[in-house]
């Protein structure tokens, strides 16, 4: 579609401005973590490494980056476990009550945060006084309440992934003298293998970054990073956090550019 | 075809198909469905501040909630911020989720979809970061306006309604591009050339060609906006700072600060309803408006 001269400039801005908007928070902090002083200045008078180490150094951002890479890779690796086997099921098979399955299994992507994580505390409260198992402020509490989170794009994503293998390259590879089992693990999943990689990726992401959730499932000393950093941003505003949530900037980006790589990303959603 | 061809891993039928879906099925009730049904139960409990839960069915929470006229107002901000931040996404979003569908170079359209997907995926804390070191009293904005003169006082830009909103609206506006941007990708452009050529002007293509088609998108997208607008916690807590108060943070101060879990459990429940009620109410105006007799959402 051919705009008028002006209105391609006003398009062009309008574009640029939004996409700008979107960006700026992520940029502003990259870039004021390699600010020389430690109060937030214009223009800095130099630029350091600095405040990676120092943030490194600060216990609650050690180990809580280190608690949201454990507890991602977990509940990814569950997550995959259990969603897999769920997608193959809504890909393949007929049966009643599909629908309702697939749904219930997306749900979690449309429960607000909050509301699911103050049922899953509540619930691990009343597991607690019923059976004197404690879940709230543990790693297996926060992996399984993580591994709900995940279970909806391992779900959608291998879903997506599997009906795109065509059942003729499957009928052929048994016609050839494949076993069900060989046509399984040489045929089709190598076909959906990069919905899994994206699922797996998603999965982590997801993890990675959940804040609302993990809020009410967090204890002393046991913090994740997101957590980590809204403690930290409440009563400091420096350098430091800007390297810390530069550091999550980086993962995320890395884990997504390798996404991209293996699904067309716009349809992830 | 014989039926022998059929496996069960590859056609899975009756038990298999079972045993394939039992394991997330379980995980999804037990760990999402239950704590939802629990909290509904404690919601109708009364607090104690002795032994701090008494069990009982009584509506006496929801009637606090709704005859406090605190809370009224919590709920009012919180849908008030929900729909602004939401429409305001619906205008600005379409432009560059046009842009982006119609770009012709394969690189630049990768290069600006990870552009917009990475803020989506970032996660609050760290935006909120962000937005934190922009518009503190100590943040870019500021000591940039004061190295140039224009003020020797930090402008207040956190813990104002703007800024919130300027915060959910960052949150929201990725999901709406690329929601919109994968409805528009799937129109073709012969559509609005036909138009063109048919004497229409571009705002008549945008109303009566571009719009309408990509109204699912719209609806998409404006829910999850919605959502996501409604339960804000991080930015109400960081950017609004201590006397701005929304629904999310208050479910958090009730359930672990206050220990006052009935109340906190009702409050979540309200929260969820009018999430619910008015996201239905928003589809089914935008289906009605848009002529179409349903407009099914994707999500």
């Amino acid at each position: 579609m051919k705009l008028p001269r002006l209105g391609t400039w006003a398009y062009y801005g309008i574009v640029g401005a939004t996409l700008a908007f979107v960006v700026a928070p992520l940029l502003a902090v990259i870039w004021v973590s390699v600010f020389v002083n430690k109060i937030i200045g214009f223009p800095p008078t130099g630029y350091t490494l600095k405040w990676y180490a120092n943030a490194w150094a600060l216990v609650d951002f050690r180990e809580g980056f280190l608690l949201s890479l454990q507890l991602a890779l977990l509940a990814t690796a569950i997550g995959l476990a259990i969603g897999v086997p769920a997608a193959l099921a809504l890909a393949r098979a007929r049966f009643r009550g599909k629908a309702f399955i697939s749904t219930l299994l997306l749900s979690p992507m449309m429960v607000p945060g909050v509301v699911a994580g103050s049922g899953v505390y509540l619930y691990f409260i009343q597991i607690e006084l019923l059976s004197g198992v404690q879940l709230a402020a543990t790693l297996p509490g926060l992996i399984a309440a993580h591994v709900v989170i995940v279970i909806p794009w391992v779900v959608r994503l291998v879903t997506t992934a599997l009906l795109s293998v065509s059942e003729n390259v499957e009928e052929a590879a048994q016609n050839l003298g494949a076993t069900p089992l060989q046509t399984f693990w040489r045929v089709t999943l190598p076909i959906a293998r990069p919905g899994l990689v994206a699922g797996a990726l998603f999965s982590f992401i997801v993890s990675f970054t959940d804040l609302e959730k993990s809020l009410f499932l967090v204890g002393p000393g046991r913090t994740t990073l997101p957590i980590a950093i809204i403690n930290y941003l409440e009563w400091n505003l420096d350098p430091t956090i800007a390297a810390v949530a530069t550091v999550q900037i980086f993962i995320i980006g890395l884990a997504l550019v390798i996404s991209d790589r293996y699904v067309k990303l716009s349809r992830a959603f | 075809m014989t039926q022998a061809a059929h496996a069960s891993l590859l056609r899975p039928r009756g038990g298999t198909t079972g045993t394939l879906l039992a394991p997330a099925t379980i995980v999804a009730v037990v760990l999402l469905v239950a704590p939802l049904f629990l909290l509904l139960r404690y919601s109708l409990n009364r607090f104690d501040p002795g032994s701090l839960m008494i069990e009982a069915l009584t509506l006496e929470n929801y009637v606090k909630f709704f005859t406090d006229p605190f809370y009224r107002d919590v709920l009012g901000r919180t849908i008030h911020i929900g729909v602004v931040s939401t429409a305001v996404c619906v205008v600005l979003g379409f432009l560059p989720a046009y842009f982006i569908a119609r770009t012709q170079s394969v690189k630049m359209k990768s290069l600006l979809i990870i552009a917009v997907i990475l803020p989506l995926l970032m996660g609050n804390a760290v935006r909120v970061a962000g937005w934190m070191v922009l518009m503190g009293d100590s943040g870019v904005i500021n000591a940039a306006v004061m190295k140039l003169g224009l003020r020797s006082e930090p402008y207040r830009l956190l813990y104002t309604d703007l800024a919130v909103l300027i915060g959910t609206i960052s949150v929201q506006l990725p999901f709406m591009i690329i929601t919109l941007q994968s409805v528009i990708e799937s129109i073709h452009p012969s559509l609005e050339e036909a138009a063109l050529g048919m004497g229409a002007n571009h705002w008549q293509v945008f109303s009566r060609v571009l719009l309408p088609l990509s109204m699912p998108g719209v609806v998409v997208g404006t829910v999850l906006c919605f959502i996501m607008g409604m339960n804000a916690y991080a930015t109400p807590v960081l950017i609004g700072g201590p006397t701005f108060h929304m629904m999310a943070p208050k479910v958090y101060e009730q359930i672990t600060k206050a220990n006052n879990w009935p109340f906190g459990a009702a409050m979540a429940i309200v929260l969820m309803v009018t999430t619910l009620v008015l996201t239905m109410l928003s589809s089914w105006l935008m289906a009605r408006m848009s002529g179409h007799g349903s407009v099914e959402a994707k999500a």
